[in-house]
Protein backbone atom coordinates (compact mmCIF):
# COMPACT_ATOMS: atom_id res chain seq x y z
CA UNK A 1 0.00 0.00 0.00
CA UNK A 2 1.71 3.79 -1.03
CA UNK A 3 1.62 5.83 1.34
CA UNK A 4 0.85 9.38 1.72
CA UNK A 5 3.26 12.39 1.37
CA UNK A 6 2.20 15.55 2.91
CA UNK A 7 4.17 18.62 1.36
CA UNK A 8 4.60 21.46 3.58
CA UNK A 9 5.80 24.89 3.06
CA UNK A 10 7.43 26.73 6.07
CA UNK A 11 8.21 30.15 6.05
CA UNK A 12 10.28 31.31 9.31
CA UNK A 13 10.77 34.54 10.28
CA UNK A 14 13.73 35.75 12.50
CA UNK A 15 14.25 38.80 13.98
CA UNK A 16 17.83 39.32 15.59
CA UNK A 17 18.34 42.40 17.84
CA UNK A 18 21.59 43.84 19.32
CA UNK A 19 19.66 46.44 22.02
CA UNK A 20 23.41 46.82 23.06
CA UNK A 21 24.12 49.87 19.99
CA UNK A 22 21.06 51.81 19.45
CA UNK A 23 19.90 52.83 15.23
CA UNK A 24 19.53 56.25 14.38
CA UNK A 25 15.86 57.13 14.18
CA UNK A 26 16.55 57.68 10.59
CA UNK A 27 17.81 54.06 10.18
CA UNK A 28 15.49 52.08 11.81
CA UNK A 29 12.75 54.12 9.79
CA UNK A 30 14.18 52.44 6.91
CA UNK A 31 14.56 49.65 8.37
CA UNK A 32 10.95 49.13 8.92
CA UNK A 33 9.82 50.58 5.82
CA UNK A 34 11.84 47.84 4.06
CA UNK A 35 10.77 45.12 5.85
CA UNK A 36 7.24 46.23 5.01
CA UNK A 37 8.16 46.09 1.49
CA UNK A 38 9.87 43.20 1.60
CA UNK A 39 6.64 41.39 3.40
CA UNK A 40 4.43 42.49 0.63
CA UNK A 41 7.31 41.28 -2.23
CA UNK A 42 7.41 38.25 -0.41
CA UNK A 43 4.02 37.53 -1.27
CA UNK A 44 4.74 37.67 -5.10
CA UNK A 45 4.72 34.07 -7.01
CA UNK A 46 8.00 32.43 -7.21
CA UNK A 47 10.01 35.07 -4.52
CA UNK A 48 11.73 32.83 -2.42
CA UNK A 49 11.86 34.40 0.50
CA UNK A 50 14.32 37.74 1.77
CA UNK A 51 16.98 38.53 4.26
CA UNK A 52 17.29 42.21 5.13
CA UNK A 53 19.98 43.09 7.66
CA UNK A 54 22.06 45.95 8.89
CA UNK A 55 24.25 46.46 11.67
CA UNK A 56 22.21 45.72 14.76
CA UNK A 57 18.97 44.14 13.48
CA UNK A 58 18.44 41.07 11.10
CA UNK A 59 14.98 40.07 9.62
CA UNK A 60 15.04 36.48 7.58
CA UNK A 61 11.86 35.04 5.81
CA UNK A 62 12.86 32.05 3.56
CA UNK A 63 10.17 29.67 2.68
CA UNK A 64 12.52 26.30 2.96
CA UNK A 65 14.65 27.48 6.80
CA UNK A 66 16.73 24.62 5.86
CA UNK A 67 18.81 26.95 3.76
CA UNK A 68 18.63 29.71 6.09
CA UNK A 69 22.60 29.90 6.71
CA UNK A 70 23.83 28.93 3.01
CA UNK A 71 21.34 32.09 1.78
CA UNK A 72 23.06 34.14 4.62
CA UNK A 73 26.44 33.44 3.09
CA UNK A 74 25.43 33.90 -0.09
CA UNK A 75 23.63 37.39 0.86
CA UNK A 76 26.99 38.81 2.87
CA UNK A 77 29.21 37.81 0.01
CA UNK A 78 27.63 39.38 -2.68
CA UNK A 79 27.61 42.33 -0.30
CA UNK A 80 31.46 42.06 0.05
CA UNK A 81 31.72 41.76 -3.94
CA UNK A 82 29.98 45.20 -4.40
CA UNK A 83 32.20 46.38 -2.16
CA UNK A 84 34.90 45.16 -3.77
CA UNK A 85 33.89 45.88 -6.77
CA UNK A 86 33.13 49.44 -5.96
CA UNK A 87 36.72 50.18 -4.77
CA UNK A 88 38.74 48.31 -8.00
CA UNK A 89 36.72 49.62 -10.65
CA UNK A 90 35.76 53.01 -8.76
CA UNK A 91 32.16 52.39 -9.07
CA UNK A 92 29.12 52.90 -6.41
CA UNK A 93 27.96 49.62 -6.89
CA UNK A 94 24.02 49.34 -4.99
CA UNK A 95 22.58 46.32 -6.75
CA UNK A 96 23.49 42.86 -7.86
CA UNK A 97 21.91 40.35 -9.36
CA UNK A 98 23.76 36.88 -9.46
CA UNK A 99 21.50 34.08 -11.19
CA UNK A 100 22.33 30.51 -10.34
CA UNK A 101 20.80 27.38 -12.26
CA UNK A 102 17.21 27.01 -10.23
CA UNK A 103 17.30 30.34 -9.10
CA UNK A 104 18.30 34.14 -8.77
CA UNK A 105 19.22 36.45 -5.62
CA UNK A 106 18.60 40.43 -5.63
CA UNK A 107 21.16 42.26 -3.51
CA UNK A 108 20.21 45.83 -2.36
CA UNK A 109 22.73 48.31 -0.70
CA UNK A 110 20.60 50.98 0.87
CA UNK A 111 23.07 52.54 3.63
CA UNK A 112 23.98 50.47 6.29
CA UNK A 113 20.82 48.45 4.85
CA UNK A 114 21.74 45.23 3.01
CA UNK A 115 19.06 42.84 1.67
CA UNK A 116 18.88 39.84 -0.65
CA UNK A 117 16.09 38.85 -1.88
CA UNK A 118 15.62 35.02 -3.43
CA UNK A 119 13.30 34.51 -6.22
CA UNK A 120 12.70 32.13 -9.15
CA UNK A 121 14.73 32.95 -12.27
CA UNK A 122 11.13 33.73 -14.25
CA UNK A 123 10.30 36.35 -11.37
CA UNK A 124 10.86 40.16 -13.13
CA UNK A 125 13.88 40.77 -10.67
CA UNK A 126 13.84 44.72 -11.95
CA UNK A 127 10.15 45.07 -11.21
CA UNK A 128 10.65 43.88 -7.65
CA UNK A 129 13.67 46.07 -7.38
CA UNK A 130 11.49 49.56 -8.07
CA UNK A 131 9.62 48.27 -5.31
CA UNK A 132 12.12 49.11 -3.19
CA UNK A 133 13.68 51.83 -5.01
CA UNK A 134 10.98 53.67 -6.76
CA UNK B 1 48.46 24.50 -27.76
CA UNK B 2 50.40 26.50 -25.56
CA UNK B 3 49.79 29.00 -22.92
CA UNK B 4 50.83 31.82 -25.03
CA UNK B 5 49.07 31.18 -27.59
CA UNK B 6 46.03 30.54 -25.54
CA UNK B 7 45.87 33.98 -24.01
CA UNK B 8 47.10 35.80 -27.54
CA UNK B 9 43.92 33.91 -28.52
CA UNK B 10 41.88 35.21 -25.48
CA UNK B 11 43.59 38.69 -25.26
CA UNK B 12 41.89 39.41 -28.53
CA UNK B 13 38.23 37.95 -28.01
CA UNK B 14 38.98 40.16 -25.16
CA UNK B 15 39.59 43.27 -27.26
CA UNK B 16 37.08 42.78 -29.64
CA UNK B 17 34.57 43.05 -27.07
CA UNK B 18 36.04 46.41 -25.94
CA UNK B 19 35.70 47.79 -29.50
CA UNK B 20 32.43 46.52 -30.04
CA UNK B 21 30.95 48.21 -26.82
CA UNK B 22 33.51 51.37 -26.50
CA UNK B 23 31.60 52.11 -23.01
CA UNK B 24 33.17 48.92 -21.39
CA UNK B 25 36.07 50.01 -19.85
CA UNK B 26 37.43 46.69 -18.34
CA UNK B 27 37.37 43.26 -19.34
CA UNK B 28 38.80 40.07 -17.82
CA UNK B 29 38.41 36.63 -18.39
CA UNK B 30 39.90 34.12 -15.28
CA UNK B 31 39.34 30.76 -13.93
CA UNK B 32 37.30 29.50 -10.53
CA UNK B 33 41.17 29.56 -9.28
CA UNK B 34 41.07 33.11 -9.37
CA UNK B 35 43.77 32.75 -12.82
CA UNK B 36 43.43 35.63 -15.01
CA UNK B 37 43.57 34.17 -18.53
CA UNK B 38 43.50 37.43 -20.40
CA UNK B 39 42.77 40.87 -19.40
CA UNK B 40 42.50 44.37 -21.61
CA UNK B 41 45.17 46.53 -20.90
CA UNK B 42 43.11 49.35 -18.59
CA UNK B 43 42.78 47.14 -15.81
CA UNK B 44 46.22 46.34 -13.91
CA UNK B 45 46.58 42.34 -13.36
CA UNK B 46 46.28 43.40 -9.37
CA UNK B 47 43.29 44.77 -9.48
CA UNK B 48 41.68 42.06 -12.00
CA UNK B 49 42.93 39.02 -9.80
CA UNK B 50 41.30 40.67 -6.24
CA UNK B 51 37.98 41.19 -8.30
CA UNK B 52 38.22 37.48 -9.56
CA UNK B 53 38.56 36.53 -6.32
CA UNK B 54 35.57 38.51 -4.73
CA UNK B 55 33.73 37.01 -7.92
CA UNK B 56 35.14 33.32 -7.20
CA UNK B 57 33.40 33.57 -3.79
CA UNK B 58 29.98 34.36 -5.02
CA UNK B 59 30.45 31.97 -7.67
CA UNK B 60 30.87 29.57 -5.25
CA UNK B 61 28.35 30.45 -3.05
CA UNK B 62 25.88 30.24 -5.34
CA UNK B 63 25.83 26.39 -5.08
CA UNK B 64 22.68 27.47 -2.99
CA UNK B 65 20.65 28.86 -6.15
CA UNK B 66 21.69 25.96 -8.20
CA UNK B 67 25.41 26.91 -9.41
CA UNK B 68 26.42 30.08 -10.50
CA UNK B 69 25.30 31.12 -14.02
CA UNK B 70 26.13 34.82 -14.16
CA UNK B 71 25.77 38.12 -12.22
CA UNK B 72 25.25 41.87 -12.22
CA UNK B 73 26.39 44.14 -9.67
CA UNK B 74 25.33 47.78 -10.65
CA UNK B 75 23.94 51.11 -9.83
CA UNK B 76 21.92 53.88 -11.79
CA UNK B 77 24.74 54.57 -14.82
CA UNK B 78 27.90 51.85 -13.98
CA UNK B 79 27.41 47.72 -13.82
CA UNK B 80 29.86 44.79 -13.91
CA UNK B 81 28.96 41.81 -15.78
CA UNK B 82 29.96 38.78 -15.31
CA UNK B 83 29.50 35.63 -17.14
CA UNK B 84 30.17 31.80 -16.53
CA UNK B 85 31.31 29.43 -19.60
CA UNK B 86 32.49 25.99 -18.32
CA UNK B 87 35.45 26.62 -16.05
CA UNK B 88 35.89 30.69 -17.39
CA UNK B 89 34.32 33.36 -15.88
CA UNK B 90 34.10 36.87 -18.08
CA UNK B 91 33.94 39.74 -16.34
CA UNK B 92 32.92 43.27 -18.39
CA UNK B 93 32.99 46.61 -16.24
CA UNK B 94 30.85 49.68 -18.34
CA UNK B 95 29.14 52.04 -17.75
CA UNK B 96 25.96 52.09 -20.22
CA UNK B 97 23.22 50.65 -20.24
CA UNK B 98 21.53 50.32 -23.49
CA UNK B 99 24.60 47.87 -24.47
CA UNK B 100 24.27 45.39 -22.28
CA UNK B 101 22.32 43.21 -24.46
CA UNK B 102 25.26 43.14 -26.79
CA UNK B 103 27.73 42.95 -24.45
CA UNK B 104 25.69 40.16 -23.33
CA UNK B 105 25.65 38.39 -26.59
CA UNK B 106 29.21 38.79 -26.83
CA UNK B 107 30.19 37.66 -23.70
CA UNK B 108 27.88 34.79 -24.08
CA UNK B 109 28.70 33.48 -27.82
CA UNK B 110 32.03 35.29 -28.71
CA UNK B 111 33.83 34.03 -26.15
CA UNK B 112 32.59 30.51 -25.31
CA UNK B 113 33.37 30.12 -28.71
CA UNK B 114 37.04 31.26 -28.89
CA UNK B 115 37.21 29.09 -25.46
CA UNK B 116 35.80 26.13 -26.85
CA UNK B 117 38.09 26.60 -30.35
CA UNK B 118 41.02 26.68 -27.91
CA UNK B 119 39.82 23.68 -25.98
CA UNK B 120 38.92 21.92 -29.30
CA UNK B 121 42.38 22.80 -30.90
CA UNK B 122 43.72 21.53 -27.00
CA UNK B 123 42.57 18.17 -27.75
CA UNK B 124 43.64 17.86 -31.59
CA UNK B 125 46.78 18.92 -30.54
CA UNK B 126 47.13 15.84 -27.47
CA UNK B 127 45.48 13.18 -29.97
CA UNK B 128 47.76 14.22 -32.90
CA UNK B 129 50.59 11.69 -32.07
CA UNK B 130 48.50 8.90 -31.25
CA UNK B 131 46.74 9.28 -34.03
CA UNK B 132 50.22 9.81 -36.51
CA UNK B 133 51.30 6.57 -34.80
CA UNK B 134 48.25 4.35 -35.58
CA UNK B 135 48.31 5.81 -39.01
CA UNK B 136 52.40 4.81 -39.62
CA UNK B 137 51.48 1.39 -38.21
CA UNK B 138 48.76 0.43 -41.00
CA UNK B 139 50.95 1.68 -43.41
CA UNK B 140 53.54 -0.71 -42.38
CA UNK B 141 51.10 -3.53 -42.48
CA UNK B 142 53.13 -6.20 -40.48
CA UNK B 143 52.14 -9.05 -37.99
CA UNK B 144 52.12 -6.19 -34.97
CA UNK B 145 49.79 -3.93 -36.89
CA UNK B 146 46.85 -5.57 -36.98
CA UNK B 147 47.13 -6.07 -32.91
CA UNK B 148 48.18 -2.16 -32.49
CA UNK B 149 44.70 -1.30 -34.50
CA UNK B 150 42.61 -3.42 -32.09
CA UNK B 151 44.35 -2.30 -29.03
CA UNK B 152 43.70 1.57 -30.99
CA UNK B 153 39.93 0.69 -31.32
CA UNK B 154 39.63 -0.84 -27.88
CA UNK B 155 41.02 2.50 -26.53
CA UNK B 156 38.27 4.42 -28.34
CA UNK B 157 35.35 2.17 -27.32
CA UNK B 158 36.85 3.27 -23.27
CA UNK B 159 35.93 6.75 -23.41
CA UNK B 160 35.57 8.64 -19.86
CA UNK B 161 31.97 9.54 -19.14
CA UNK B 162 33.01 13.39 -19.75
CA UNK B 163 34.11 12.96 -23.21
CA UNK B 164 31.65 10.77 -24.05
CA UNK B 165 29.31 13.81 -23.32
CA UNK B 166 31.58 16.35 -25.01
CA UNK B 167 31.27 13.84 -27.69
CA UNK B 168 27.70 13.92 -27.86
CA UNK B 169 27.29 17.64 -27.83
CA UNK B 170 29.48 17.74 -30.81
CA UNK B 171 27.41 15.52 -32.65
CA UNK B 172 24.75 17.45 -31.61
CA UNK B 173 26.02 20.56 -33.23
CA UNK B 174 28.13 20.34 -36.45
CA UNK B 175 28.97 16.39 -37.10
CA UNK B 176 29.60 15.75 -41.05
CA UNK B 177 27.36 12.98 -42.82
CA UNK B 178 28.45 9.48 -41.70
CA UNK B 179 30.68 8.65 -45.26
CA UNK B 180 29.56 5.88 -47.17
CA UNK B 181 31.52 2.72 -48.32
CA UNK B 182 30.76 -0.10 -50.47
CA UNK B 183 32.24 -3.55 -48.77
CA UNK B 184 32.76 -6.99 -49.96
CA UNK B 185 31.43 -9.61 -48.05
CA UNK B 186 33.97 -12.49 -46.96
CA UNK B 187 32.83 -15.13 -44.32
CA UNK B 188 34.47 -15.19 -40.95
CA UNK B 189 34.61 -17.87 -38.67
CA UNK B 190 35.49 -18.35 -35.10
CA UNK B 191 34.20 -18.19 -31.22
CA UNK B 192 36.03 -14.88 -30.48
CA UNK B 193 33.91 -12.52 -32.23
CA UNK B 194 30.61 -12.64 -31.53
CA UNK B 195 27.80 -13.54 -33.71
CA UNK B 196 26.50 -10.06 -33.77
CA UNK B 197 30.06 -8.47 -34.74
CA UNK B 198 30.89 -7.63 -37.51
CA UNK B 199 35.01 -7.38 -38.88
CA UNK B 200 35.79 -4.21 -41.07
CA UNK B 201 38.99 -3.24 -43.27
CA UNK B 202 41.32 -1.06 -40.84
CA UNK B 203 41.81 1.55 -43.14
CA UNK B 204 37.98 2.56 -43.70
CA UNK B 205 37.48 2.24 -39.76
CA UNK B 206 40.71 4.65 -39.74
CA UNK B 207 38.75 6.99 -41.91
CA UNK B 208 36.30 7.72 -39.62
CA UNK B 209 38.32 8.45 -36.62
CA UNK B 210 40.19 10.59 -38.84
CA UNK B 211 36.53 12.55 -39.78
CA UNK B 212 34.70 12.15 -36.17
CA UNK B 213 37.72 12.36 -33.78
CA UNK B 214 37.39 10.67 -30.64
CA UNK B 215 33.40 10.60 -31.01
CA UNK B 216 32.76 7.03 -29.86
CA UNK B 217 31.17 4.71 -32.73
CA UNK B 218 30.23 1.32 -31.51
CA UNK B 219 27.96 -0.12 -34.60
CA UNK B 220 27.55 0.41 -38.36
CA UNK B 221 24.91 0.03 -40.54
CA UNK B 222 25.37 -2.74 -43.06
CA UNK B 223 23.01 -2.70 -46.29
CA UNK B 224 22.85 -5.26 -49.49
CA UNK B 225 22.38 -3.86 -52.92
CA UNK B 226 18.81 -4.60 -52.25
CA UNK B 227 17.89 -2.81 -49.81
CA UNK B 228 18.34 -5.24 -46.96
CA UNK B 229 19.85 -3.12 -43.99
CA UNK B 230 21.04 -4.38 -40.49
CA UNK B 231 23.10 -2.65 -37.45
CA UNK B 232 26.16 -4.36 -35.42
CA UNK B 233 28.95 -3.84 -34.10
CA UNK B 234 32.57 -3.98 -35.84
CA UNK B 235 36.10 -4.22 -35.05
CA UNK B 236 38.89 -3.92 -37.78
CA UNK B 237 40.12 -7.09 -39.85
CA UNK B 238 42.87 -8.75 -38.24
CA UNK B 239 44.93 -9.58 -40.95
CA UNK B 240 46.93 -7.47 -41.74
CA UNK B 241 47.07 -8.38 -45.26
CA UNK B 242 43.25 -7.18 -46.07
CA UNK B 243 44.42 -3.71 -44.76
CA UNK B 244 42.93 -1.19 -47.68
CA UNK B 245 41.32 -3.80 -49.68
CA UNK B 246 37.69 -3.30 -49.11
CA UNK B 247 36.18 -5.79 -47.20
CA UNK B 248 34.00 -6.50 -44.93
CA UNK B 249 33.67 -10.35 -42.76
CA UNK B 250 30.44 -10.77 -42.03
CA UNK B 251 29.58 -13.99 -39.54
CA UNK B 252 26.65 -16.14 -40.64
CA UNK B 253 23.62 -14.98 -39.15
CA UNK B 254 24.36 -11.27 -40.10
CA UNK B 255 24.62 -12.44 -43.84
CA UNK B 256 21.13 -14.22 -43.21
CA UNK B 257 19.82 -11.12 -41.91
CA UNK B 258 20.93 -9.66 -44.66
CA UNK B 259 19.92 -12.34 -46.92
CA UNK B 260 23.25 -11.99 -48.80
CA UNK B 261 26.35 -14.19 -48.85
CA UNK B 262 30.05 -13.98 -49.15
CA UNK B 263 31.47 -12.28 -52.65
CA UNK B 264 28.47 -9.72 -52.65
CA UNK B 265 29.13 -6.53 -51.67
CA UNK B 266 27.02 -3.99 -49.09
CA UNK B 267 27.17 -0.43 -48.21
CA UNK B 268 28.74 0.47 -44.83
CA UNK B 269 28.12 3.15 -43.10
CA UNK B 270 29.37 4.44 -39.03
CA UNK B 271 26.08 5.35 -37.28
CA UNK B 272 26.78 8.36 -35.29
CA UNK B 273 24.33 9.41 -32.91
Amino acid sequence: MGRKKIARSTTATVMVDDSSVTPTLEGNQGFSELHASLAKIGKIPGVKGYILKNLTSAVIDLKNPAKLVEYALLTSEVADACDESSILFDLNITRAVVTGKKLKMLGIILGENKLAIFMEKTVNHTDISDRILP
Amino acid sequence: MNTELQSFILKNAVDEIKKACPKVSNTFIFTDQGEILAKDDNIEEKAAACAANALNTVSKRSETIGGFESATFYNASNRVHVFRSNSYNLALVGSEESEGEVCSKLARILVPTVLKVIEKSCDFSDEETPAENLTAENEEQDGEKDSDLEAEVVTAVEVEPDEARKAEELAQTFLPDPPVTQLLIENVYGIVLGKDTARIDGRVIQQWVDLYGDLQIDEVEVETLNGQSTRCKFRPIKDAKHYGRGIIQLPQKIQQTLQTSKGELVIVKPVVE
